[in-house]
């Protein structure tokens, strides 16, 4: 066992870990679980497939930096949507939970009929969790690969020790998302909408840019910056939004109110 | 059609949105393959994050617009 392996191979997967486990977390909170999980095992399945197929030579044939790019726009149009959504909500011109009340009503009808329903699987929720698994669960394999296969082994296997850390910061990461799952369902539905929506984002503009071949300074550690950027930017956005609802009011109230006046004066000149 | 036109709702469903970021990828690409545009390779992150920002308000004050 070569134990400075495994602890950089921890360190190292458990921020890949975080990130593709925050993605998973968000869909099974927003979307539904059935989806999240059939995402998250799809992946899975496809990485121990790449995995078993090419091994080693996986950091030779995949073309990390094309995938990073392609998983980044992706994830930026998704989230710009739901961000796009939520600020609206937030600013008052679009209705605030519409979506879940059509579904309470429709869910009442079926009660009401007396038939029951699973909650069916969500493309959308499937592709997120998918993609983000995938995404990062080749980063762990190319740091397990990569930092194993850098030792000169005199004391055991170097990719034996990288697959051991990297297992065990899974376990940790799962073990702790599990924990703050419940608190986290009881968070409001458009909050946890707006967060998805700038998590994706953030995760989006920092792969597609890494996929270019930019190095962000500090490395993983610039998203939360992206993310307190991102919330700057959206709390303006909502403000302005808010302010700009508020004049279009008062215009209305201005423009009726002259009308009001005009056609008194018709009436009794 | 119809199937272009699921997968664009699927994925994006707005106009400004999509359009906004295959701008930016097209401008990011130009920077990373012209050498007179290397200088903003270092950038390209930050270009990125300002991009995305301007299309956010973009789609957002059309939707306001909308609402008029």
């Amino acid at each position: 066992m070569q134990w400075a392996i495994a602890i950089a191979s921890f360190l190292a997967s458990a921020v890949e870990f975080v990130e593709a486990f925050t993605i998973v977390l968000v869909v099974g909170i927003t979307i539904n679980w059935r989806s999240s999980l059939l995402g998250a095992f799809a992946a899975a399945a496809t990485l121990a497939v790449i995995i078993a197929t090419l091994g080693v030579a996986l950091v030779k044939w995949v073309p990390i930096n094309d995938f990073r790019l392609v998983v980044g726009i992706i994830l930026v149009l998704f989230g710009l949507k739901w961000l796009k959504k939520a600020i609206l909500r937030y600013s008052g011109l679009k209705a605030l939970h519409d979506e879940e009340a059509i579904f309470e009503e429709t869910m009442a009808e079926i009660r009401a009929r007396g038939e029951t329903v699973a909650p069916r699987f969500q493309p959308f929720g499937v592709a997120l969790s998918y993609k983000s698994v995938l995404l990062e669960g080749l980063e762990v394999a190319f740091i397990v690969i990569t930092f194993g296969s850098s030792v000169t082994t005199t004391s055991g296997n170097g990719i034996a020790s990288a697959a051991i850390g990297a297992i065990v910061a899974g376990i940790l990461v799962i073990a702790a998302g599990a924990i703050i799952r419940a608190p986290l369902t009881r968070v409001p539905e458009n909050t946890l909408k707006f967060i998805v929506g700038i998590m994706l984002t953030s995760f989006g503009t920092f792969w597609a840019a890494e996929g270019f071949g930019f190095e962000w300074p500090l490395s993983d550690a610039f998203i939360p910056i992206i993310v307190v950027i991102y919330l700057i930017a959206s709390y303006g956005l909502v403000t302005w939004l808010k302010w700009y609802k508020q004049r279009d009011l008062a215009l209305v109230n201005t423009n009726n109110t002259s009308l009001q006046a005009a056609e008194q004066e018709e009436v009794h000149p | 059609m119809k199937a272009i036109k699921a997968i664009y709702n699927f994925i994006v469903g707005d106009m400004i949105i999509l359009v906004g970021v295959i701008v930016a990828i097209a401008i990011l690409a130009l920077t990373n393959t012209i050498s007179a545009l290397a200088p903003l390779r270092v950038a390209t992150g930050y270009i990125f994050i300002a991009v995305v920002i301007g299309v956010l308000t973009a789609t957002l004050y059309r939707e306001a617009r909308g609402k008029r």
